[in-house]
């Protein structure tokens, strides 16, 4: 918890200063904010998507011109060819109609895609599997940090409010640990008692209080919050125009995103952020070219390409990377969907990127080449590609700190 | 239990037959008086006083105190308090008054299932009678809408919101009101162990029967009946897609078994060729999440062969088709249908045409081919008496009543009662409170509040007014709560950090500020009433009374010393004392609530002008406390 002392620093200030006479606590705000603005500029940021309930990468991104795809899925799979909507990637893969927007980044290099990949622990539970990606060691349920907490910390630079942020409800997994994040849905809504008048009164109130708890969960949440509010308050958020006409989806993944890139132009030292793409767990009537994947897909390659038009003029500090628990099953089930699988895809985003290729490999898809005899076999452990990442983007050299326990390589999907 | 297909007068018979069950399952799990057990709970030796005891019952079986239960509490005895909880044996007119209002609650399934109707079910319907055109996405919208609003009326039909909104009502008004208060924890807790979800298209029309029949009976009897109701009911079976789960179509089927039994296997081959055509595989998802979430625990000891044996064996496990096409056709051929497997026992329907009738074997234990319905059931029975299952669910107890992180000695005595009284959670409960870990000092307080815990304490700390609970159902939402609605099977989480984050906490804070200043609409606070009209000279005064009503029993020194230091400070105390400002109107959210004139705001929350400012000044004290860090636990 070593790197709570910038909190604990200014937070005593505030405190005291309400003791010494009614100094208003945001009163430190503007120099707060000048220090970490300019220690913070230029940093680099990771911006990580989890697809949540485990993407059926085979859809994604199809092998299309494996017959025994056409075979298992009578119902979900799309012909190639010259009449089909699928969009030719030139290496025998295709890539799914809905994520039309990512063609663009793909044909100029900047969109790279890795297939085959994910966890060597073969759990097939979400919840396992989610907590596994997150904390980064696949066969140890101890870990209470997760990946991202331990980047921001392997980073080395002085923490600010706005260092780890998650656009969620809740804090992610990924977030867990000794460093601070934020879990915030709304900026707008990230304010204390705007309606009850007598400014300050539950500022200054909750502030004191929670500067003195012994309650040491509460003690550092309560710390971050407030540092938090006072920086966001210097900000004009509620005039946000993104750049370029970039139009974000209305959804929870559109707005997420459409808030980071506020965040990111205002330079508040944002270095790490994550949001969530829901709805990948598709058992019942997946669907083809329309349909729920379709859905979740287009929704997924439009906010992304939105917020990549956003942040055209910024676009050399900032890398996107997709993730999802793991893939769905080769054959389809019986109601028009599929069931959990191993091995997905994942996307990185980014000009530093080895875009306009498939990594990674898969196998032809018989029966024997498959893991189970069912499921797309993990060719490319999701560590290797997250270290590759944040390695390079983040500047952290030694993949086996981020990721205790791990022997394997960093994946080299970054132009140094 | 299989209810013959009664034909004409079926709905009020089906109701009845509902009527029946519902008080078989209450009354079997209701113990006979003298049958009471004798609870001994250790908090003595822990060194704890009575009163601690009695607040650490309120805080952990009950939504917290309200004014004057803690010297309740201790009157009765803690240990008297709890036997009666687990009695269920308080009566609660006034909130049996309130519920009256309700009438979606006294609805069958059948009767919900006809009158709150898929959107696009009525759309076709009215296609068909000639009421819509079949190219009525070309009407103009408003047009459309008309027709179908009309079409509505003359049917009866109504939008699913009003059945979630008196679902949710019901919620809040037991969870705030009822005696019997850990009937009502436990309806929370075993809801969100057998999570369903609003946001599933299909699910979304069962959730008031399933927590009614599924859950509600059985929160304090054996586990086993309760795996089994949830098994069984629609809202569980589109949840998590086993009512879509088939058997292959190249597998025997038991439908095609009992016909080659009876009439030769001619015939069964015909029948065989007819239904391949929907028997189209199984669908994984129930059968993983029932052997991860519901029974043994993900490290429970399952691989994925058991997972797919486990989801052949509960092929055919269906919803009954109400308001379907289908339902008359079942009607019809019951008896006919019934000889070849078919099993209908109230809304759950066991269709033989589509249940694998081949040999499984599941946990390494075999059933031979041609078991039918039975086979189903006998596993579930096998997994709810699982030594994994017995810890798995002796964990979740003990993680929502004893602490994040629960003692293992505790957990091996949990499992062993469980195992012991065959899955009886009443005994499994009266373990845990006779147990020292339960009253160790260092646990007490040590629970974050779930969101819906918080609001329902605060209500019942302040004694508020709860007159709709439309603005409380989004600040559940804002602090990471929708209730009914978390979407994952796992149900909603129950440990500190996952509902600690700031942008909750904010909120936490701003619900306990918006509360006591009466900004929150559908409710009333009444401030001075909860000091018994005694008006406090001075803040000091105020802080001091408020703590003592808000936190009873609690160490609230530092809380009051920092707080002290600030209202001494004069500049604060003037912001204290002014006078709170009209709000500019609520935030619009998706809620399932219609805003009406009963929800409009209520500014003077002691219900008069005069004495506006030390209002403001008790409120804005109070809203402090109920934001504080103290009160976020239990």
């Amino acid at each position: 918890m070593i790197s709570r002392k910038a909190f604990l620093k200014s937070a005593a200030v505030s405190v005291f200063s309400i003791g010494m006479g009614g100094i208003p606590a945001f009163l430190n705000r503007s120099a707060l904010a000048a220090g970490t603005a300019d220690a913070a500029s230029r940093r680099k940021i990771l911006v990580a998507i989890f697809q949540r309930g485990a993407m059926d990468g085979l859809m994604a991104v199809p092998p299309v011109d494996d017959r025994h795809l056409a075979q298992l899925r009578p119902q979900l799979y799309m012909r190639p060819g010259r009449n089909s909507s699928l969009i030719d990637l030139d290496n025998g893969f295709a890539l799914h109609p809905a994520f039309r927007p990512f063609e663009p980044y793909f044909r100029d290099g900047s969109l790279a895609i890795v297939h085959g990949i994910g966890s060597p622990n073969t759990t097939r539970s979400h919840f396992d599997a989610q907590d596994y990606m997150e904390s980064g060691t696949p066969f140890d349920k101890g870990t209470s940090s997760g990946w991202l907490n331990r980047a921001v910390g392997l980073s080395g630079h002085d923490p600010t409010p706005f260092q780890a942020l998650s656009m969620t409800k809740t804090m992610p997994k990924s977030f867990y640990g000794p460093h601070p994040a934020l879990a915030i849905e709304k900026l707008e809504d990230f304010q204390i008692g705007n309606a009850t008048g007598g400014a300050g009164v539950a500022s200054d109130g909750f502030e004191a209080i929670y500067m003195e708890t012994a309650d040491r969960l509460l003690n550092d949440t309560g710390k971050e919050s407030f540092e938090a509010v006072r920086m966001l308050k210097s900000l004009d958020i509620d005039r946000y125009r993104p750049s370029n006409n970039a139009r974000y989806p209305n959804t929870p993944l559109g707005q997420s995103l459409r808030q980071i890139a506020l965040l990111i132009k205002n330079d508040v030292g944002l270095e790490v952020a994550f949001a969530e793409s829901g709805g990948w767990d598709t058992h019942v009537r997946q669907g083809t070219e329309q349909g729920s994947f379709a859905n979740r897909a287009a929704d997924l390659s439009n906010s992304i390409d939105a917020f990549w038009k956003d942040l055209e003029s910024w676009r050399d500090r900032v890398v996107v990377m997709t993730m999802t628990e793991f893939g769905r099953t080769v054959k389809e089930n019986g109601s028009g969907g599929t069931d959990h699988g191993r091995a997905s895809c994942m996307f990185v985003l980014g000009e530093k990127v080895r875009g306009g290729r498939v990594h990674g490999s898969i196998p032809t898809l018989a029966p024997e080449q498959l893991e189970d005899a069912r499921d797309l076999p993990v060719t490319t452990d999701f560590r290797s590609l997250f270290a590759g990442v944040a390695g390079s983007h983040l500047d952290i050299p030694d993949g086996t700190q981020l990721f205790p326990g791990w022997k394997g390589n960093p994946m080299n999907i970054l132009r140094g | 239990m299989i209810n013959r297909f009664p034909g004409k007068n079926f709905g009020l018979l089906l109701l009845l037959v509902t009527a029946a069950l519902y008080l078989m399952a209450v009354s079997q799990s209701l113990p006979e008086n003298e049958n009471r057990p004798t609870v001994y709970m250790p908090y003595q030796e822990a060194g704890l006083t009575k009163q601690q005891a009695a607040l650490h019952l309120l805080n952990r079986f009950a939504f917290g105190p309200r004014p004057g239960d803690l010297q309740q509490v201790m009157e009765m005895s803690p240990e008297q308090w709890f036997a009666r909880q687990l009695d269920r044996s308080f009566s609660n007119p006034q909130l049996d008054h309130l519920l009256s209002r309700l009438k979606t609650l006294r609805k069958s399934t059948e009767e919900l299932a006809e009158t709150y109707r898929q959107p696009g079910m009525v759309i076709r319907e009215a296609v068909r009678e000639g009421v819509l055109p079949e190219n009525y996405t070309e009407l103009e919208k408003s047009e459309l809408r008309s027709k179908l609003q009309d079409y509505y009326r003359e049917k009866g039909y109504r939008p699913l919101r009003e059945l979630y909104a008196e679902l949710v009502t019901q919620k809040f008004l037991r969870a705030t009101y009822s005696d019997n208060q850990l009937q009502e924890v436990m309806t929370d807790f075993w809801f969100n162990h057998f999570n369903v979800s609003v946001t599933d298209n299909l699910a979304r029309y069962f959730l008031t029967g399933y927590e009614m029949h599924a859950i509600r009976p059985h929160t304090l009897g054996r586990f086993e009946h309760l795996l089994m109701s949830t098994a069984k009911h629609p809202a569980m079976l589109f949840y998590l897609d086993n009512a879509q789960s088939t058997a292959s179509d190249t597998v025997m089927i038991t439908m095609g078994m009992n016909v080659e039994r009876v009439a030769g296997r001619r015939a069964a081959d015909r029948v065989m060729r007819n239904v391949q055509s929907r028997t189209k595989g199984i669908n994984e998802n129930y059968a993983r999440e029932l052997l991860e979430l519901h029974t043994l625990g993900v490290d429970g000891g399952y691989t994925q062969q058991d997972i797919e044996e486990l989801a052949r064996a509960l092929t055919g496990w269906t919803a009954y088709p109400y308001g379907r096409k289908e339902a008359r056709r079942f009607e019809e051929r019951y008896d006919r249908l019934s000889k070849v497997g078919f099993v209908r026992e109230g809304d759950f329907l066991f269709r033989a045409d589509l249940h694998d009738a081949n040999a499984k074997t599941i946990l390494g234990q075999s059933w031979p081919a041609g078991g039918g319905l039975k086979e189903g059931e006998e596993v579930i029975r096998m997994l709810a008496s699982h030594p994994s299952t017995a810890r798995h669910i002796s964990y979740k107890l003990a993680v929502h009543f004893v602490s994040d992180d629960p003692p293992a000695a505790l957990l091996d005595r949990m499992t062993e009662t469980f195992l012991d009284t065959g899955g009886d959670i009443r005994s499994v409960l009266i373990e845990l409170v006779s147990s020292p870990e339960f009253w160790d000092p260092k646990l007490l307080h040590s629970k974050i509040k779930t969101p819906f815990e918080l609001v329902v304490s605060a209500l019942r700390a302040t004694g508020t007014r709860l007159e709709s609970p439309r603005a409380l159902y989004e600040w559940s939402s804002r602090m990471g709560e929708p209730l009914y609605a978390c979407q994952a099977p796992t149900g909603f989480p129950d440990r500190a950090e996952e509902w600690v984050n700031a942008g909750a906490l904010l909120n936490r804070m701003n619900f306990g500020m918006e509360l006591a200043a009466g900004e929150i609409p559908g409710t009333r606070v009444d401030l001075p009433a909860l000091l018994d009209q005694n008006d406090p000279e001075s803040p000091e005064e105020a802080l001091t009374l408020l703590s003592d009503r808000l936190l009873p029993g609690q160490h609230t020194e530092e809380l009051q010393e920092t707080l002290m230091t600030l209202v001494h400070d004069s500049e604060y105390r003037q912001k204290l004392e002014s006078q709170i400002p009209d709000s500019g109107g609520e935030r619009s959210v998706s809620n399932p609530f219609p805003k009406t004139a009963d929800n409009s705001h209520n500014h003077t929350p002691n219900g008069n002008d005069s004495g506006k400012e030390n209002t403001a000044l008790l409120a804005r004290i109070t809203g402090i406390i109920l934001g504080s860090p103290e009160f976020q636990r239990r």
